[in-house]
């Protein structure tokens, strides 16, 4: 007989009963804008549909950049030896945590180049690290003997077995890419300079939410949401088919020797990542912490030191203010995400088509808290939450950091189901078999294995929790943020003061990607 | 477990409770100027200030629409804004309150709404940017922007969101909807660069990739202050000689304000001349519109140096400025 705590589901209802109240609960108000007529609204008239099919090409054009300069990169970091390889490993995550107008700021400053290619060019560059490091992670799980088995057969074959492996989790970041930049118009705003201008479908949600009702910014997103969840859906069928390959916690596979002529390539080709990546747009950003005219009486240097010192003078409130909510945020997904990624792996993996309907239903309506502009999720938690009887809560730390938490939960439910469905089901049904409890079958049989994964997951939740802007303005606990003293420099043109914080705030959360390296590593090696 | 995980929320939720503040003010001026004197308020009052700050360079739909979306339940007790028409656009909305202040009922009678729902001072000029390094044109009057010799060097931000939006809302006040949409149509048709905000292409000239720029002040002032080899032009908008566009902060005590005793005491204190000075002197140089206080360096006295647009109406500005920006919108959102 199977015993009460080898029972799923209290668990599960206690998981999804958490992401219903932080993640669905705020977008209620929302739902009569997000189902509707509205998902026609491009066809309205051309220069609607314009505006529709640019956003399609050039968020598209964004993702398909950012997925194969990840895979890229992540093979040459994580399987072969070419030199700077670690460096890049280590290096690459540091893009993911500036906002990227910043970045698109600073490609403009070292290149003057405008246009929507540049547009796109820059969105793909600013969010090529999470395919790169969501690939690096399904590549250093592949099995050595199969890659190795492989080798006997030829470099050729190797190398497509390893592709082969690390697809579907560059698909995942890729999509994750396209969700995100289409979402997007500050950056193709910023490089829309001269005629003919051009603008993407965002601009439209954020013109719709700025006058008349917050509803009617739901609904022009309508049709960029649909989109959204059609893509979704195709990744989560493109991840099932290409998801098969085993993979577990034996030998590390060897990497890839590179000799000669291909190892010059190599380290070629990982300079030029690191310099387009990292090192320029970062360079700039520390150039214009002092930068000045001609007749500025004081040197770079000292208006640098004052820049810096602005940031440690005014901003360490806001920052440590940030830090928690992120924590918090990451905890929430630590707490959850797991827990929701079992539980989507197990509806999705029943072999009747009604089950496996309903897992990919819930699935796509798992995604709905990230896809759903935050301005219009930040009317909705006024609408709902702003009323006298709750406001120490309102305005109380906590409920600010849920609601982020629940805004990106999604990202790390879908990287933890993407892991999962990597590894061998036999151990957990080996774990039933024995009758042990629930909790401790998933975590052995699921989580242990990929600790790097989970704490890469809540990690990601954390960062993107601290980029969010538009949620900070709008939920009253959330203003006093990084963001918000960030943005507000940036429109007010203190350059010094925003370039220095940018780098002091890449500084401080890159602390912890270090720590997760440091996990991977120490993961890979056992 | 699950009871336990329960438990556990309930607790977070009983420790994620705030302690209510004394006074709640929105703030959309510069954090870095606004943020030490509400904490000298704080120090002269010993009230809490709870100040929420806007953020726009990201495009955020900002604390204007957070007022209105809270209005069934108010939350903020003062609306302190870098700009006028959206302060008026929340009047006539039924989102402000009348107060009468007595610091306020010193300022000119243009910036004070007769019902004291709300004050104006402290103004940003709308002028033109120019290289004092280069021999090329900038223009002097508005209209020779669309000059061909001047469009090509030149650049203003898109009129979607900010001053620009405000100002070319005052062009359509002036001379007609159709007028302000037939300018804008000519300056797309023309060789201008368009910026995605004020800041942005007072940057293109500090860089020396344009000539000129139609700017605010306190972004000129940025450029200034940073050494480039700027000057100031003050921008006549109307007829010949009619003069240069003022954009005021102002402030309102927001209807159904939770603190309306603190939120007056606010107002009055925002409202004295010390801090009108305060903000020209700073490094924003906001332009003070009171005749007795000193203005900025360099900027000169509004009225006295330089004439001042005055014929236009804000409340009418105000009232279309939503139909101005979906007109706009279709204009340039393409």
């Amino acid at each position: 007989m199977r015993s009460s705590s080898a029972d799923p589901r209290p668990w599960q209802g206690a998981a999804w009963l958490g992401f219903a109240l932080t993640a669905w609960l705020p977008l209620l108000p929302l739902l009569g804008g997000l189902f509707g007529a509205a998902v026609l609204l491009p066809f309205r008239d051309a220069r609607l549909f314009g505006l529709f099919t640019r956003t399609l090409w050039i968020s598209g054009g964004a993702a398909l950049l950012a997925g194969a300069l990840g895979l890229g990169t992540a093979v040459l970091a994580t399987r072969t030896d070419a030199p700077l390889r670690r460096v890049a490993w280590v290096l690459l995550p540091l893009p993911l945590l500036l906002p990227p107008l910043v970045l698109a700021q600073a490609w403009y400053g070292l290149t003057g180049w405008t246009g929507p290619v540049t547009a796109m060019a820059a969105l793909g560059l600013a969010h090529a690290p999470l395919p790169a490091l969501l690939a690096a992670r399904s590549l250093t799980r592949q099995l050595a003997s199969a890659h190795e088995a492989a080798l006997l057969c030829g470099p050729t074959l190797a190398l497509r077995q390893m592709l082969r492996g690390a697809l579907p989790a560059t698909a995942l970041g890729a999509l994750f890419v396209f969700c995100l930049t289409a979402g997007d118009f500050a950056v193709p705003d910023y490089f829309s300079v001269q005629q003919p201008l051009f603008h993407v479908w965002g601009m439209e949600v954020f013109g719709h939410s700025r006058s008349g009702d917050s509803i009617g910014g739901v609904r022009a997103a309508a049709p960029l949401l649909a989109l959204q969840l059609a893509v979704l859906l195709l990744a989560l069928r493109l991840q099932r088919r290409l998801g098969e390959l085993e993979v577990g916690r034996g030998r590390r596979p060897a990497p890839l020797p590179l000799r000669g002529a291909s190892r010059h390539a190599a380290a070629l080709a990982l300079t030029v990542v690191l310099a387009v990546l990292v090192v320029a747009p970062l360079g700039r950003m520390l150039w214009e912490t002092g930068a000045a005219g001609p007749l500025a009486p004081e040197s770079w240097w000292t208006r640098s030191q004052d820049s810096f010192g602005q940031v440690f003078e005014r901003a360490r409130g806001d920052l440590l203010a940030s830090l928690g909510h992120a924590g918090t945020a990451a905890l929430l997904a630590l707490l959850l995400a797991p827990w929701l990624a079992h539980g989507l792996l197990l509806l999705t993996a029943r072999r009747r088509p009604a089950l496996r309907l309903a897992g990919s239903a819930l699935a796509l309506a798992s995604a709905l808290p990230l896809l759903v502009p935050s301005v219009a999720l930040g009317f909705a938690a006024i609408v709902l939450f702003d009323r006298p009887a709750l406001r120490p809560f309102y305005d109380g730390p906590l409920f600010g950091s849920l609601l982020l938490g629940g805004r990106y939960l999604p990202i790390a439910v879908f990287l933890l189901l993407e892991r999962m469905r990597t590894l061998p089901r036999s151990p957990e049904d080996a774990a039933v078999l024995c009758g042990f409890p629930y909790p401790r079958r998933v975590v052995r049989s699921r989580l242990a294995a990929q600790l790097g994964a989970v704490l890469l997951a809540a990690g990601l939740v954390g960062v993107f929790a601290l980029r969010e802007l538009d949620l900070k303005v709008l939920v009253s606990s959330l203003n006093h943020s990084a963001a918000v003293r960030y943005f507000n420099a940036l429109h007010f043109a203190r350059d010094g003061f925003v370039a220095a914080f940018g780098l002091v705030y890449a500084a401080l959360l890159f602390l912890p990607v270090l720590l997760h390296q440091a996990l991977t590593d120490r993961d890979r090696d056992r | 477990m699950p009871q336990s995980l329960l438990l556990l929320f309930a607790a977070l939720g009983v420790l994620g409770c705030a302690r209510e503040p004394d006074l709640v003010v929105y703030c959309s001026l510069d954090q870095d100027f606004a943020e030490p004197l509400i904490r000298e308020f704080e120090r002269e009052t010993g009230l809490r200030v709870d100040a929420q700050f806007d953020v726009e360079r990201n495009k955020t739909v900002g604390l204007v629409q957070r007022i209105l979306a809270e209005r069934d339940h108010p939350r903020a007790d003062v609306f302190w804004n870098n700009e006028l028409a959206h302060t008026i656009r929340l009047k006539q909305a039924g989102a402000t309150a009348a107060h009468d202040s007595a610091t306020g009922r010193t300022l000119p009678e243009a910036f004070r709404d007769p019902e004291g729902h709300w004050y104006a001072f402290a103004a940003r000029a709308r002028v033109v940017l120019y290289r004092t390094d280069r021999d090329d044109p900038h223009p002097k009057r508005l209209d020779a922007m669309l000059e061909p010799a001047m469009a090509a060097r030149g650049g203003l931000a898109k009129p979607l969101t900010g001053t620009t939006l405000t100002n070319f809302a005052v062009l359509a006040e002036l001379r007609g909807r159709e007028a302000a949409l037939d300018w804008l149509r000519r300056a797309l048709d023309s060789d201008l660069t368009w910026g995605s905000g004020n800041a942005d292409v007072m940057r293109k000239v500090a860089e020396g990739r344009l000539s000129w720029c139609f700017t605010d002040t306190d972004d000129a002032a940025r450029a200034i202050d940073a050494g480039h080899p700027v000057a100031v032009e003050w921008l006549d908008q109307g007829p010949p000689g009619e003069g240069v566009l003022l954009i005021p902060n102002s402030i309102c005590v927001l209807a159904g304000a939770p603190h309306p005793d603190a939120a007056a005491r606010f107002v009055d204190w925002v409202l004295r001349p010390e801090v009108e000075a305060r903000l020209a002197q700073s490094p924003s140089r906001q332009i003070p519109v009171r005749p007795e206080v000193p203005p900025p360096p360099g900027y000169g006295r509004p009225g006295r140096d330089f004439p001042v647009l005055s014929t236009f109406d804000w409340e009418r500005v105000a009232a279309s400025l939503e139909d101005r920006e979906s007109d706009f919108r279709a204009l340039f959102v393409r």
